[in-house]
């Protein structure tokens, strides 16, 4: 079933300029991204910094304003919402945060950290909240003591605990992860991804992944989709497009994740190095004139290229 | 870790955020010359208001011309004024009306400072445009030329249209203050949290960016109280303040524009000018104390 349909979206941010910052430009962080997410899958989305990864996850939850395009959650249409109408959904979406200092208030407390969703949307007695909220810091592995304390008393594994445990209170249907580990010390990064995957099954969550790490992605992502400069380039089961990529942005961002192994460095650097002349003579077959990336055309049932 | 588990101790008393409050008090307490300035103030000020309390104002506004000028003695603690008015007194009701129209303005001006600087930093776009307009107008007026306007058309000159029309005034250095720490709060992925959470803007303002702006609020609110004090000296010395009927600092020392009280009777504006020079300074150095004790938290994070 599918649960999330994004189709056509796009998001441009106005540059505002001269004497009466009128808008004299836009920035296309987002322009014409069309993937789909099935109930309880894991998609992931990749890219380098400022392609537009974090915009797409955010405009899914309403944290940006949408250009056009549609976003369909079980069927309807979140695009075209406004604040009041989108109310309903949030219960369904929720978000985990990528930096785990900034994503909780330092004035409040674990309780409130975490209760805030239940308030806004249930009554309950202070008792009952009470309850709950132990109840979700127990799953994520916190003590249950934690509730009077405040963020700063955390660690920052500890604390990114705390912001998916409030992401959910409300029994989420979806959740975008926007680099949910990125902040984190190595070390605490599987201990964090593989807790994201036992959540999944225990709610059967679908998750929305985004990151820059494709060695994380293809851990965790049944599905990925890689992002260039706002556009979807390539598109594929994960496997797929790790052993098999097409598209030559793709090709070179395989290409780009560190070994450390010696014997297979030289190579690697041969490879790039392949891929970096393959790049300047097969560009046209990638990009249009105006370096925009073409639109997808599946090459088999699963995977999809944008090739001219 | 130090820190840590006193932190912790704190949180099982307390309910509410208690770790600023304290930090504030442990710097004042390790800071000797803000510690002696509070002692200092709180003493002025329980004088100041239990003392007027059980004076008459209008005894002291009262006219007596068997007693011009008359030096410091034991009826007359600090002497009298041209018309025969108890000087002590008056600084006393002076010292009260000064603080008291200090305090007012100072908080009229943090409450719409804040109302506008919290919406016009929440929601930025065309919410603080308009509010920045309407603040670069208010700052573009001539503020000294409205005063006098103001002090000769109105009926008649009282504290209440004193506090008015300094508010009016006022009110945009903390609007901006406060927006441009909004501005950057609102980046912050806990508001962005809030949001999707579905936590209504008012809600979200009021709740979780309040909070983070309070220490400014705070430290801006006393400097501002200072400030205050001798502004309204100031205005008064400039012969645009308020009537002799309500006597405050300014009326004294601006009796020392006449050379001779200036040179001849120092009892009539020494005292005024210290008190405010003492209310000053006491408060700034509180304030200060504040400053740091902010600075400090940021630091921590
Ligand atoms: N609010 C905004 N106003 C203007 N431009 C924006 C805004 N948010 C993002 N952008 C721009 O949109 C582009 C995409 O940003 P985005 O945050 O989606 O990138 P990203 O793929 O998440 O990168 P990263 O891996 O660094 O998080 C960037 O060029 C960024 O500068
Ligand atoms: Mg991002």
């Amino acid at each position: 079933m599918t649960l999330l349909k994004v189709d056509n979206l796009k998001v441009h941010f106005p540059i505002r300029g001269g004497f009466f910052r009128r808008v004299v430009d836009h920035v296309k962080a987002v322009d014409g991204v069309s993937f789909e997410l099935q109930q309880g899958e894991t998609y992931g989305l990749v890219g380098e910094s400022g392609s537009g990864k974090s915009t797409t996850g955010k405009a899914v939850v309403k944290l940006n304003d949408v250009t056009s395009g549609q976003i369909l959650f079980e069927g309807r249409d979140l695009a075209g919402l406004s604040r009041k109408e989108i109310k309903p959904f949030r219960k369904d979406i929720q978000m985990i945060f990528q930096d785990p200092y900034s994503s909780l208030n330092p004035k409040k407390r674990v309780l409130d950290i975490i209760a805030e969703p239940l308030r806004n949307f249930e009554r309950l007695s202070p008792a009952e909240e009470k309850k709950i909220v132990q109840d979700f810091l127990d799953k994520v592995g916190l003590s249950p003591e934690s509730i009077l304390k405040y963020p700063h008393e955390f660690s920052g594994g500890q604390r990114q605990r705390i912001g998916i445990a409030r992401s959910l209170t409300l029994k989420p249907k979806l959740i975008i992860a926007d680099e949910p580990v990125s902040a984190l010390d190595v070390s605490v990064q599987a201990q964090v991804l593989n807790f994201l995957q036992d959540l999944q099954t225990e709610f059967n969550l679908t998750y929305l992944f985004v990151g820059h790490d494709l060695g994380v992605i293809r851990h965790m992502c049944d599905r990925m989709g890689v992002m260039y400069r706002g556009r979807l380039v390539e598109e594929g089961k994960s496997d797929e497009i790790y052993e098999n990529p097409q598209h030559i942005y793709t090709k070179r961002l395989i290409a780009a994740i560190p070994d450390l192994e010696p014997e297979v460095r030289g190579e690697k650097v041969k490879l790039r190095k392949k891929l970096t002349a393959e790049y300047e003579s097969s560009y046209s077959k990638f990009f249009d004139e105006d370096g925009r990336a073409y639109d997808l055309k599946p090459i088999s049932p699963t995977h999809r290229v944008a090739l001219h | 870790m130090e820190m840590k588990v006193e932190t912790r101790k704190n949180v099982q008393v307390q309910d509410v955020s208690p770790s600023g409050m304290k930090i504030i008090w442990q710097e004042i307490k390790r800071d000797k010359l803000a510690m002696g300035s509070l002692i200092t103030l709180a003493a002025i000020l329980i004088f100041v208001y239990g003392a007027s309390f059980f004076m008459d104002a209008k005894e002291i506004a009262k006219v007596d011309f068997l007693s011009i000028y008359l030096e410091p003695s034991s009826d007359y603690w600090l002497g009298t004024d041209y018309g025969g008015r108890d000087v002590f007194g008056q600084l006393i009701v002076g010292t009260r009306n000064s603080f008291t129209i200090s305090l007012f303005i100072t908080l009229f001006t943090a409450i719409i400072g804040l109302t506008l600087g919290l919406l016009a930093g929440y929601f930025g776009g065309a919410t603080d445009n308009v509010i920045m307009r309407v603040i670069d107008f208010v700052i573009a007026l001539p503020q000294l030329m409205f005063i006098v306007v103001v002090v000769t058309i109105v009926p008649v000159f009282n504290v209440y249209v004193f506090i008015l029309i300094m508010t009016m005034f006022l009110w945009t250095g903390k609007a901006r203050l406060i927006r441009s720490k909004a501005l950057s709060e609102r980046e912050l992925d806990y508001i962005h949290a809030s949001q999707t959470l579905g936590t209504p803007h008012w809600k979200i303002i009021l709740f979780q960016l309040l909070p983070n702006v309070s220490s400014l609020i705070i430290v801006n609110f006393i400097l501002n109280l200072a400030g205050n004090i001798g502004l309204e000296s100031s205005l008064t010395f400039l012969g645009f303040g308020l009537p002799e009927s309500s006597p405050s600092l300014g009326t004294l020392i601006s009796y020392a524009r006449n050379p001779d009280v200036l040179e001849n009777k120092w009892w009539i504006w020494v005292p005024a000018s210290l008190m405010i020079l003492v209310l000053m300074l006491s408060i700034n150095f509180v304030g200060q104390a504040l400053k740091r004790a902010a600075d400090a938290r940021q630091r921590r994070g």
